[in-house]
């Protein structure tokens, strides 16, 4: 049977990273893409980052947040996935960029951190630069395995009680001040790639952005997550989910992640209550 | 001397009470004695215009002629034989504009019951397990069909009866295309899609779901892999009216709202995890079949609905029987208006800005063209918004196929049902845009024996 769950380990408390038996995505998925997983036959269909397709099996960040993913959070090693379907939306174009940065602040965003950095640096001219920033020490992962893959490395936390204390946007301010910065990918909180835009634009740097709209099939069949780019409807499915973070209209994508807030409580509520 | 029997043997339905609480179907269907009944009404007329007036020419006077003598596994197989989904067609042809349309008793009084005799022989045949029987003469030549649907589904039957290998790629997880995800239990049971959709695998058709040509296997990669390749990937993609206020929370696409509740099974949160926030209060936007289908789903979780239509009742789409159950159900009907703006507080959608329209002169379709009337824009408060103004081709497949021809909507060109690629071949709403279920049955129908013309030149 498919989607045997081969690893599942804790990253920090909130955050946990599953190694799923998926060949045929596995087979295909290239950095930039993502997987659609459904945990059973009556779950939703969620979009998820992938950190590693290798060997047939694919490995997705995944944090604590809905019903889903908690519920999932119980499954163990052995158990068995409805479907992890894909790759979706369109890969990013693996060139030489010069110097390039990478950076996270949220889990999905970690998890292509690495894939990005892992398929850039193969490209000659590329100078590989990660960044990853966390609210604490206790809520870090992945600094070894980016250093392994980057050219260099920059950890930042909320409260300074390792590396850099701040945000990843302050060290790319610095970058940027020196000229050291061609072009930046990010991946994370959506409210912060606001001030991410205005920092990049201000030092004409280009930026692109993943965007997580809320999806349903991911195949560009239900408009569910339409994001205005320029002033025109795009669907994050399949014309991104990377866009130009100089163009994305974040107020209007900013309300619609919040469409189900109030359900998306009560499901949670209701799985506890079951439990 | 036949005699004349003017009135339908009517077929029982739900209360519209019990409706408006559930998703069962609505109609509860014929009786063994009832079917009969309305099968000894047909004039069994010799030109038979109702076989000429259906997509497929089901032998419609054969198996009523058979039904009303009660041999109902000879009348069903009389069907089968043109089309393979009598449980589902019976349920959603529009059968007023096809064979009933065309009824010599429709002019002296109700047209036979053609539909509603269709589906209760599929379900017939479901309930007692039986089964066309046919040898198939194994060929080694294979062909890819790109989507369940049901074009998909005739091409697939009729090539394996050829004798050639079939294999359906399907991108969602579940089979069927738009009678999955789009035809709402009310009024065509899922059940019933996956009963008859069971057939093909028994006949040996290999579908094989959760593949999207173009992501994780590719056009090429299938041209390599078989010797002919059918396209039935449908009309998925929805159309936006293009107006202010669609980023709104609250704002829909039929189609978002349908795959939730269809697909998704969001009406039977929390056993089902999908999530649908539907308002109190759900303005449609449209008045065909997946208009009706949105709004009857809407109605169900207790909301006030009302269809905005450009047109009036009677230049309606969609069938006679959704209408008339929409109506029936409480539905409410607004006449010649078109939105213009879809107005927000706090990013909710709280209302939308309508202008009357007038009829015009006949447009291209027939129908009257929809004018605006200048100045009579006002604004009625509604808390959802749900656009069902028509789809279009995904251009998630067509931009793997670049060499495919298609206008500028995204529909696959043909000629005779033959792409411009050879052994490439399309049928059903990726080549019409959007039509019926019955059409693209005959579509896919063609294609198999074009296919098979075509493999057996080589």
């Amino acid at each position: 049977m498919e989607h045997e769950i081969i690893r599942k380990e804790d990253l920090n408390p909130k955050d946990y990273l599953i190694e799923v038996k998926a060949p045929m995505v596995a087979k295909k998925i290239q950095p930039g893409q993502f997987v659609v997983l459904m945990t059973h036959p009556k779950g939703e269909r969620i979009p998820m980052s992938v950190q590693k397709a290798e060997n047939g099996n694919v490995t997705m960040f995944i944090k604590k947040l809905g019903k889903t993913s908690v519920e999932l959070y119980t499954y163990k090693v052995g158990d068995h996935l409805e479907n992890v379907i894909g790759p979706m939306g369109n890969p990013v174009e693996i060139k030489k960029y010069g110097n390039v940065a990478i950076c996270s602040d949220l889990v999905c965003g970690h998890a292509e951190n690495y894939a990005l950095c892992k398929a850039l640096r193969q490209v000659d001219g590329n100078h590989v630069i990660s960044m990853q920033t966390f609210p604490s020490k206790d809520m870090m992962y992945l600094e070894e395995e980016l250093r392994g893959v980057s050219d260099e490395y920059y950890i930042t936390l909320e409260d300074g009680s390792y590396g850099i204390k701040g945000h990843y946007r302050d060290v790319l301010e610095k970058l940027m001040k020196k000229g050291k910065i061609d072009m930046v990918f990010a991946g994370g909180q959506t409210d912060g790639y606001v001030p991410l835009a205005e920092l990049t634009k201000s030092y004409n740097v280009p930026t692109m952005v993943t965007l997580r709209p809320i999806m349903v099939d991911a195949t560009g069949m239900c408009g569910s997550c339409r994001v205005f780019i320029d002033g025109e409807m795009k669907l994050a499915c399949i014309d991104g989910p990377m866009f130009d973070a100089h163009k994305v209209n974040f107020k209007e994508l900013l309300n619609r992640v919040k469409l189900f807030k109030k359900q998306e409580a009560i499901a949670l509520e209701n799985y506890n209550k079951m439990r | 001397m036949v005699k004349i029997i003017k009135n339908r043997v009517r077929m029982p339905e739900l209360s519209v009470e019990e409706r408006t609480k559930t998703f069962n179907e609505v109609p509860l269907g014929y009786s063994e004695e009832q079917a009969i009944k309305e099968a000894k009404r047909c004039l069994q007329c010799k030109d038979s215009p109702c076989t000429k007036n259906c997509p497929v020419n089901v032998d419609v006077n054969g198996f009523i002629n058979e039904l009303a003598k009660g041999n109902f596994k000879e009348a069903f197989l009389k069907i089968k034989k043109d089309n393979p989904i009598p449980a589902i067609a019976g349920r959603v042809c529009p059968q007023e504009n096809q064979c009933e349309g065309a009824c010599t008793m429709g002019k002296a009084g109700d047209a036979i019951n053609i539909g509603k005799l269709e589906s209760f022989l599929g379900d017939w045949a479901m309930e007692k397990g039986i089964r066309e029987d046919f040898a198939i003469k194994e060929k080694d030549q294979k062909v890819a069909i790109i989507g369940s649907g049901p074009s998909g589904i005739s091409c697939a039957v009729d090539l394996r009866k050829y004798g050639y290998k079939v294999t359906i790629f399907e991108a969602l997880h579940k089979a069927g295309g738009v009678l999955q995800y789009g035809i709402p239990e009310f009024r065509l049971p899922k059940k019933v899609v996956d009963e008859e959709l069971s057939y093909l695998k028994e006949i040996g058709v290999d579908i094989r779901l959760n593949n999207i040509v173009g992501q994780n296997l590719s056009f090429d990669e299938l041209r390599d892999g078989y010797d002919a390749i059918y396209i039935g990937t449908g009309a998925g993609a929805p159309f936006f009216v293009g107006i202010e206020g669609e980023e709104l929370n609250g704002v829909y696409s039929a189609n978002e709202f349908l795959i939730r509740t269809n697909l998704m099974k969001a009406y039977k949160f929390p056993e089902y995890d999908t999530l649908l926030f539907v308002g109190k209060k759900v303005g449609v936007i449209g008045a065909g079949n997946v208009a009706m289908d949105s709004a009857r789903s809407a109605l169900r979780s207790g909301a006030e609905v009302y269809i905005l239509y450009r047109r009036t009742k009677e230049h309606s789409p969609a069938r006679e029987e959704e209408l008339r159950h929409a109506l029936e159900e409480g539905i409410h009907f607004m006449e010649l208006v078109a939105p213009t703006k879809i107005l927000g507080e706090n990013g909710w959608v709280k209302g939308i800005e309508l202008v009357k329209m007038k009829l015009g002169e006949p447009d291209k379709s027939g129908r009257p063209r929809p004018e605006k009337i200048k100045g009579s824009e006002f604004i009625m408060d509604l808390d959802t918004v749900v656009e069902a103004i028509g789809t279009r081709p995904n251009r998630l497949f067509l931009r793997t196929v670049p060499e495919l021809k298609t206008t500028s909507r995204g529909i696959i060109e043909v000629d005779e049902k033959l792409g411009n690629i050879e052994g490439v071949y399309a049928g059903g709403d990726a080549i019409s845009g959007g039509a019926t279920v019955i059409q693209a049955l005959g579509e896919g129908r063609k294609a198999a024996k074009s296919i098979h013309d075509y493999l057996c030149a080589r």
